[in-house]
């Protein structure tokens, strides 16, 4: 098992953040290399992903649960699937906390990679899934900066209508 | 200069190799050139986890999609109480998974298809529901009272699978408790792969029509393969025709049975066309038999000026999932209990632990008679130990312990008994070729300048050569070996034997035997190997043990010809057969100049004038069952430089002197020789095969797991002294394994003689770079 963890904070409300990464339709467009997504559910999607690992390189079809442990503040993410004979099998948990200025994010994955991926992928699997899982909250940030950007936008403009 | 094989008195004659001119040009045959009409192709599904339960396969996408004629899983097998299969050790091992999967790559399901890429494509529309359970990848923590077990199916609910020990315990304790000195040592063999050229791989081919199973199979074993196949199915042996035609290379991973041999037998009779079933580099080195993977401590026990009085040895042996190490029956450690080496100890005691982890299964010799090499490995690192710790030249310490000529036949403290041996002589011999006082002092001189420079010494003693039937066996079939001899009546020859090469140059050794008895040439005589139908019964080429089994099969049956013989010369030259000579090449009548027969003479006779009331015909069978195993020794010498900026390890020379009894062709030891070091070569530097905590296998390629090249192979020397075998029939003792038995230690103590004034003692295999290189950081040497 290899873990993954990492922590930022964000200039937005909490309930905003929140609302976000509870929502598979924005939350799974955060994947990166996504091909296809399906929402099942309102805690249940289906993602089909490129991954790529040394000489190793095809399609990984992937089903996401949310399961919120506390409302408004902390939830996780279980992913399994798998593709080309191999499996992967992650744990992701989140917790939200009110800090100056916006929200604080902290997020740790827990993964177990197996088949052909993990082991002809060799010593490159490591680097190559801590690049991936950062990706996810790096896209989760990005994407709630640009929320905000477009909120602020907006809030902009409904201020200077309002002048005008 | 190799010699023409039309050379008369071969024997001892470096004869151009007979196998050459077919594997050079490319045009040997090996199974996957084996191309039958209407054949399909089976490819199998492996399982991702190294522990896990089944709970569902679902096969109806796979059994849709194009070309596919058949899917299988351990369900269907079930049905045909074909499941499981015996493993060499002993234990079952499942063919296709039920239940559950114990390792990463096991065998879970297998498709046929027209072509290979559709059963490839096929495999991934196999829908397995896992549920992955804890991996047990370390032996020592599987031995936990509260380590899952992995083993459901036994009745013994631990994942320990016997004990095994030799020697005498409460004498070695005694020794040890009075003992001025003792050191000790723990030693890993890391799990290593034979890793031949040639994969694994058959074709099956059930006829209908007859009901005979033609099975080509790389083997190096097709007789006990055959033997197998009628045990596991019930299927009749006689209706069993097992083919091993050209071998890319075994060093052991060829000798035992594959679930993908049972399934491609078992869908050709399903399907009633050929099945060829032909394994990726991955699966072999993922699924297939490991070698080695030894935990051992060794102590020994000495007095202050080096005499060596005692040997304990504790070992933990990583079997994985099944028990299927390939030893004889008796010796579930194999023959290990060599560790006593070359060395005269009063007492030594030695033990040994099987233990199942989330691994493949395996243990065969990776070109070593049974767990030779790490027995060999660990005596020979931990008496350069013991010199370090008493201060003393370990050539010195050597030549103090060995077992003295005059001690032949010697009984060691566990048993065996040594056939001969001049180890002195040997290591002697290699001293004065290598120069090593000279190297000695360029090293004190090195050392004054900060330089790493090592000299790394092995003196090992092998053990090879089984049986004897009364203490060995394959599945109860006891280790003979055997020969049959047919001379035609132009004086030409067919030999078969029960053995089968994979470029040791038995159609050119044993031809030389054969001509050598016969008085022909090596081009005379054509060996043939490898075709049950035809060859006399044996247990097949490993261990060293064609030339010790086979070899003196070959001869004896060459003697018994040659007896027949005599009496048509008799006859032929008119004279009484006690008045009849062999002088090697041809009959004559004793007293009477000028009057001789040559064999081609007595051949030609043998089917058109043979003397009133004789048998026509010449022809002979001989079944070899060995009075004791050879055991082969050298003393080699490593001599190596470290980069101080990379860690890197440059072999500046190897000397290998081997003593491998009597010589039949002189070029083809050498092969040998070069072939076996540079294996031991990439033990000691190149080559692991390492698992992460959720089991999974991490150098499956030869990308991870590293065969050497051209470029990283030193330089090899060699040289030999001869001590013929007193029991042999020739003298001869075998030599393919012995210089990967005996190299990996002279690597390895020159690495750590380098070291050594840093305090370094010892480092495991493979010494990589990395870990020279961290070795001299952490005691601040900088490039």
């Amino acid at each position: 098992m290899r873990t993954y963890e990492g922590e930022f904070t964000i200039d937005r409300p909490r309930e905003t953040v929140w609302a976000f990464v509870t929502d598979p339709h924005k939350m799974g467009t955060c994947i990166p290399d996504l091909i296809e997504l399906n929402v099942e559910s309102e805690n249940r999607f289906r993602t089909l992903v490129r991954v790529g690992v040394g000489p190793v390189r095809g399609k990984f079809d992937l089903t996401c649960e949310l399961t919120v442990t506390e409302p408004g503040a902390a939830a996780s993410l279980a992913i399994r699937g798998g593709g080309m004979g191999s499996g992967v099998d992650m744990k992701a948990e989140m917790s939200l906390s009110d800090v100056d200025g916006g929200t604080h994010m902290k997020w740790r994955c827990d993964a177990v990679v197996s088949g052909p991926i993990a082991s002809l992928g060799g010593r490159l699997i490591d680097g190559e899934a801590r690049k991936i899982t950062e990706k996810v909250f790096t896209n989760l940030k990005n994407a709630l900066n640009v929320l905000s950007k477009e909120t602020r936008a907006a809030v902009a403009e409904k201020a200077a209508s309002d002048e005008g | 200069m190799a010699l023409p094989q039309t050379e008369l008195r071969p024997m001892g004659k470096s004869i151009l190799r007979k196998e050459d001119p077919r594997l050079i040009r490319g045009k040997g045959r090996y199974v996957d050139d084996i191309m039958l009409p209407n054949m399909l192709y089976l490819c199998i599904l492996r399982s991702p986890y190294a522990h896990a339960r089944i709970r569902r396969i679902d096969t109806s996408a796979a059994q849709a999609a194009p070309g596919v004629k058949l899917v299988m899983t351990g369900e269907d097998l079930a049905k045909m109480n074909l499941a499981w299969m015996p493993t060499l050790a002993g234990d079952q091992q499942m063919v296709l998974a039920t239940g559950k999967v114990l390792f990463q790559y096991q065998e879970v399901a297998a498709v046929v298809a027209e072509t290979r890429a559709q059963a490839e494509d096929a495999i991934q529309l196999i829908e397995v529901d896992y549920e992955p359970l804890p991996a047990v990848v370390d032996p020592f923590k599987a031995l936990e009272p509260d380590a899952p077990i992995l083993r459901e199916d036994k009745e013994k609910k631990s994942n320990h699978i016997w004990h095994w020990e030799a020697g005498d315990r409460e004498e070695t304790e005694a020794i040890f408790r009075d003992a001025p000195v003792v050191v000790k040592q723990d030693v890993r063999f890391q799990r290593v792969h034979p890793s031949p050229l040639e994969p694994c791989g058959c074709v099956a081919d059930y006829n209908s029509a007859t009901g005979r199973l033609t099975f080509y199979v790389t083997s190096q074993a097709p007789h006990v393969h055959r033997t197998a196949i009628a045990m596991v199915t019930g299927f009749p042996e006689h209706q069993i025709h097992v083919i091993s035609p050209d071998v890319g290379g075994g060093f052991g991973n060829k000798v035992p049975i594959y679930p993908g041999y049972v399934c491609a037998i078992v869908a050709s009779m399903k399907l009633g066309v050929p099945v060829k079933w032909i394994e990726t580099r991955t699966e072999n080195i993922a699924s297939t038999h490991f070698a080695r993977d030894y935990h051992m401590t060794a102590e020994i026990a000495a007095t202050e000026d080096g005499k060596m009085l005692a040997l304990r040895v504790k070992t933990i042996a990583d079997h994985g999932a099944f028990d299927a190490t390939a030893n004889p029956t008796k010796y579930p450690a194999g023959l290990f209990s060599i560790v006593t080496g070359s060395y005269d100890f009063k007492a030594a005691f030695v033990e040994v632990d099987g233990v199942h982890t989330n691994k493949p299964p395996g243990g065969v010799a990776y070109r070593c008679s049974f767990r030779v090499t790490e027995a060999s490995y660990l005596i020979e690192r931990v008496v350069d130990i013991l010199a370090r710790r008493l201060q003393m030249d370990p050539a010195e310490l050597r030549l103090r312990n060995f077992i003295r000529k005059e001690q032949f036949p010697y009984r060691c403290p566990t048993g065996w008994v040594y056939d001969s041996g001049d180890y002195e002589k040997t290591l002697k011999l290699a001293l004065e070729r290598i120069g090593y006082d000279e190297l000695r002092k360029e090293q004190a001189e090195k050392r004054a300048r900060g330089e790493f420079m090592g000299i790394g010494i092995s003196t090992f003693t092998e053990i090879v050569g089984a049986g004897p039937a009364h203490s060995f066996d394959i599945l109860g079939i006891k280790m003979f070996d055997s020969a049959e001899i047919r001379v035609h009546p132009t004086g030409k020859v067919i030999a078969r034997l029960g053995v089968r090469h994979q470029g040791q140059g038995h159609e050119t050794t044993f031809a030389q035997i054969i001509a050598e008895e016969l008085g022909l040439s090596a081009d005379d005589v054509l060996i043939e190997e490898g075709d049950t139908d035809t060859a006399p019964y044996g247990l097949g080429t490993y261990g060293s043990r064609s030339t010790p089994t086979a070899g003196a099969a070959a001869a004896l049956c060459g003697r018994r010809i040659r007896e027949k013989a005599r009496k048509i010369a008799a006859h032929l030259l008119e004279v009484g057969e006690d008045d009849v000579v062999w002088d090697g090449t041809s009959f004559s009548a004793k007293g009477l100049p000028g009057r001789s027969v040559t064999m081609k003479d007595v051949a030609l006779a043998a089917y058109t004038n043979v003397p009133e009331g004789m048998e026509p015909g010449l022809e002979a069978t001989y079944y070899y069952n060995p009075p004791n195993l050879t055991f082969p020794n050298g003393a080699y010498i490593a001599v190596v430089d470290i980069d101080k900026g990379t860690g890197a390890v440059k072999v500046r020379r190897f000397l290998a002197v081997d003593d491998c009894g009597n010589v039949i062709n002189p070029m083809i030891v050498e092969g040998q020789v070069h072939g076996g070091l540079t294996e031991g070569f990439a033990i000691a530097f190149m080559q692991d095969i390492p698992y992460d905590a959720d089991g999974n296998c991490l150098a499956p390629n030869w990308m991870d797991y590293l065969v050497p090249t051209s470029l990283d192979t030193p330089k090899w020397e060699t040289d030999r002294t001869v001590t013929p075998s007193p029991h042999h029939p020739i003298g001869a003792k075998g030599v393919g394994e012995s210089p990967n038995v005996g190299s990996p230690a002279a690597f390895v103590n020159a690495v750590v003689d380098a070291l050594s004034p840093l305090g370094v003692e010892h480092i495991d295999m493979p010494i990589y770079p990395w870990k020279v290189w961290s070795i001299l950081r952490e005691h601040g040497i900088e490039e």
